[in-house]
């Protein structure tokens, strides 16, 4: 199963309620804030394209402006 | 407490985004386990221009993981989403891993030595009936420089024939002839650093935030920290882009020529330039107009530059008042008035940003040209933060297509085969007989493939892109592919697509990290990466597959290597030294995480023509565009007029339909879309449409509509709720879904200077299916 590692940003002071948001979405933890408001959290699914799916969710989640990906494994694939 | 060695990948990924996101890392330690095992190394990215800098984690002879380089200046550790497509392009299920060899409707599988033995008598053949020109190369802007240049070689200086092109025709071919013409060098004077360091931002029907997503992000991050930031996108649709801009400026198609014309109108009428600039650094010209648009075959055409007065070209700015450009594009005039304030206003550090939507145009040297007119009448220009920026969309559009020159009339460094000395110094290079390179260009890109249907070539090979689903017009180069009469056609990919189904041989590729490669980006940044895992089953580089036709046709001598990418390079460097196109020894690219040309004396060059960045800008000078030295080191002011778009929606074909890119896939699909079944995020392509056409209409929201212009028709299901939201009178139709064939509706009109098609504009109806 994929790992993904990704960083949200977000509206200006909306890093809590977007945090809220996207934590209720299955396959998504979110792990903590940055000092600046982006939002790490990490991705789960049973496939790349599954990991892709939710990370286009996110993208339209409100208050989303950006989500990039730090960091990628997918050795169990 | 047992600690899963799941828990150790999650906090290692977590980890690395909160180092990415400029926080604390978190447990390093656990991080570290979970990597046990996995060697690291870098590459730029594998798909867009932007050329971002990712790790390629090896464990076992397989890539399993990426991160975004923390190293890298161009992405600081983030990456856009395609990071994911990452994992996915080497390992597809239906690889291409041997060669194939058409018998009758059936691709047999055959090894290398019988495949290039039947490709090289291919060539042998209908060089000795038909001549040089009747053979040809097609690459891309993502072949590697080394593969690029190789082709180059044999082509032009081996085989004897001008009849190589990219793909990058299609993609940025205009921002080299707005180069060129205004500038007399191509590719960017600014950086990336601009995004960071500027607080203005117009954008060109670029929808960057799909397209380019960590180059807008860094525009963003910049916008949060500073308010007084202000990002413009002038578009023909309303995208993603659009919602996180502070204005979004509705135009319609065609018109940005008339609105910059009118921006510059306001600009002199208003004497908001800078004059002393204008001055020093700038001459004015006008060419022909009336030009053409290239839908006939062999179209030619050559323009005829004369020059005019500042005064001169102020009366050609007289017929574009804010009021007639807002007739014709459907802005107010005030917001005219306004954008020409801003892009003036001498407290502002202006810069402009577009992509596909100038370069795909007809008319699309023309508007490359005129967006630097502004900038060189504001003299905000060759400063940092204040640039205008032509973005790419493939990795090495610049390194290779540009920079190597694998177009027909063009050599290395910016050189033209019409000019004699300029072959006379490729031929020395490459140790060729003089008069070995034909001084005249042969096809553009889509001329190439008119050949082809014509019957004048007759044997191509495709390296590296998919023409047979990209091209416009596609049915006609489609059927022309497969007439027979000793046509051959040679595919060269990783996987099968819409062009190996025209193939007469298919030949499996290596891709990205299974070979070793450079690539350069849009801010003339070079990034090398070594070979990291082997290519899957008797798949081979591009570079390989090259060499060893030209061994074949007696021309093995052009390539005499041992460390081939290393002596190769070294060679091709020869070219750009002391042109102000200089790249480093090889080895220093082993090294950075890229290098911005020109290189000089193991440094790298932020901004271009600027005094104390620039070391061919001597002490005092300032600013001095010292390539164009035919007007004496300055820049030239274009006078060029609005002339319409050769096919406009009339009553037969009431919309205008623009075709382009999304977020989750790249170009023609065929390494994001890879596993078909679970396309679920995009999964096919849809047809954009304004909810008030639909309703004239009768259509509903996800109902099937069919598609027709004069060239062909589809049937794909209407999105009136979508991301991109299509004007009225308008649709979109991304091109990535090969069960789609969009561009069979394309016109393949083309900008006569730089013979870019323009896959923006053309008329349709839409009914219901």
């Amino acid at each position: 199963m994929p790992v993904s590692g990704i960083v949200v940003r977000c509206l200006d002071g909306c890093a809590d309620a977007v945090s809220a948001r996207i934590a209720a979405i299955d396959g998504v933890e979110v792990h903590g804030v940055s000092p600046d408001g982006q939002i790490v959290a990490v991705i789960e699914a049973d496939t790349v394209q599954g990991e892709v799916d939710l990370v286009s969710h996110l993208h339209d989640v409100e208050d989303v402006v950006t989500v990039r990906l730090a960091y990628h494994n997918f050795e169990d694939i | 407490m047992e600690v899963s060695r799941r828990d150790f990948l999650k906090a290692t990924a977590a980890a690395a985004a909160f180092a990415a996101a400029g926080g604390a890392v978190l447990k390093p330690k656990l991080a570290e386990a979970a990597e046990g095992g996995i060697k690291w190394g870098k590459a730029p990215c594998r798909f867009c221009g932007t050329g971002c800098g990712v790790l390629v984690g090896v464990k076992d002879g397989k890539v399993v993981a990426t991160k975004g380089d923390p190293a890298a200046p161009v992405n600081k550790g983030l990456n856009c989403i395609k990071g994911y497509f990452l994992a996915k392009i080497l390992y597809g299920k239906d690889r291409l891993t041997k060669p194939l060899i058409r018998k009758g409707n059936k691709m047999v599988e055959a090894s290398w030595d019988e495949a290039m033995t039947l490709i090289a008598g291919k060539f042998k053949e209908s060089i000795e009936k038909h001549g040089p020109d009747s053979v040809a190369i097609y690459g891309s802007g993502q072949w590697t420089v080394f593969e690029g240049y190789a082709a180059s070689k044999l082509f032009k200086g081996g085989i004897g024939t001008n009849n190589i092109e990219p793909n990058a025709r299609l993609c940025m071919a205009s921002a080299v002839t707005g180069f060129m013409t205004t500038f007399a060098s191509d590719e960017p004077m600014g950086v990336y650093d601009d995004l960071d360091l500027g607080d203005t931002y117009f954008l060109w029907g670029a929808n960057m935030a799909e397209c380019h997503p960590v180059l807008f992000s860094r525009m963003i991050d910049n916008r949060l920290k500073n308010p007084k930031v202000k990002i413009i996108d002038f578009g023909t649709r309303r995208t993603r882009t659009s919602q996180m801009a502070d204005t979004y400026i509705r135009f319609n198609p065609q018109t940005d020529l008339a609105l910059l014309n009118a921006i510059a109108h306001v600009i002199v009428k208003e004497k908001l330039y800078d004059e002393k600039f204008i001055q020093s650094h700038v001459v004015f010209k006008k060419g022909k107009t009336n030009i053409g648009y290239g839908l006939e075959d062999k179209f030619k055409f050559v323009d005829e530059p004369k020059p005019m007065t500042f005064d001169e070209y102020k009366d050609f700015l007289k017929t574009y008042t804010p009021e007639y450009a807002s007739k014709l594009s459907g802005v107010p005039t005030a917001t005219i008035v306004e954008m020409a304030r801003l892009y003036a206003d001498k407290n502002r550090k202006v810069n402009s940003l577009w992509t596909m939507g100038f370069n795909q145009h007809t008319r699309g040297t023309w508007v490359n040209n005129l967006v630097y007119n502004v900038h060189l009448l504001t003299g905000k220009i060759c400063r940092p933060g204040e640039n205008p920026m032509s973005l790419t969309g493939q990795p090495s559009a610049c390194g290779t297509a540009r920079e190597v020159g694998t177009f027909t009339h063009r050599l290395p460094a910016d050189m033209v085969v019409t000019d004699p000395e300029h072959r006379a110094k490729a031929e020395k290079i490459w140790g060729i007989p003089a008069g070995k390179i034909p001084a005249k260009p042969t096809y553009n890109a889509t001329e190439m493939f008119r050949a082809l249907d014509r019957g004048d070539i007759k044997v191509i090979w495709t390296q590296v892109t998919n023409p047979f689903q990209s091209l416009p017009n596609l049915n006609r180069y489609r059927k022309g592919a497969r007439k027979g009469d000793g046509r051959f056609v040679i595919v060269s990919d990783m996987y099968p697509t819409k062009s190996t189904e025209v193939a007469d041989v298919i030949l499996p590729s290596a891709s990205w990290v299974e070979k070793e490669g450079v690539f350069g980006n849009a801010e003339r940044r070079t990034q090398q990466w070594f070979k990291m895992v082997d290519p899957p089953g008797e798949a081979k580089n591009d570079l390989w597959q090259t060499i060893e036709l030209a061994k074949r046709l007696g021309h093995g001598n052009l390539f005499p290597y041992k460390y081939v990418e290393k002596e190769m390079w070294e060679e091709y460097r020869k070219f750009g030294e002391g042109q102000g196109k200089d790249m480093a020894p090889y080895e220093a690219y082993a090294k950075a995480r890229g290098l911005r040309w020109p290189v000089v004396n193991g440094k790298e060059t932020l901004y271009r023509y600027a005094e104390g960045h620039d070391p061919y800008v001597k002490k005092g000078e300032g600013i001095k565009f010292y390539k164009n030295k035919k007007d004496g080191g300055k820049a030239v002011i274009w006078a060029r007029p609005y002339e319409p778009a050769p096919e406009v929606p009339d009553k037969s074909y009431p919309f205008w339909l623009c075709t382009g890119r999304v977020l989750e896939h790249w170009h023609t699909g065929t390494m994001t879309g890879r596993v078909p079944e679970l396309k679920r995020a995009y999964p096919a392509a849809v047809c954009e449409m304004h909810p008030d056409d639909a309703k004239k209409l009768g259509i509903k929201n996800l109902q099937k509509v069919k598609v027709s212009s004069r060239r062909g028709t589809i049937i794909l299901p209407v999105d009136l709720n979508g991301r991109g939201k299509a004007e009225k009178g308008n649709i979109f139709v991304a091109f990535f879904d090969e069960n789609k064939l969009i561009n069979e509706l394309c016109i393949d009109a083309y900008c006569p200077i730089s013979g870019e098609p323009d896959y923006k504009k053309c008329a349709v109806k839409v009914e219901k299916a």
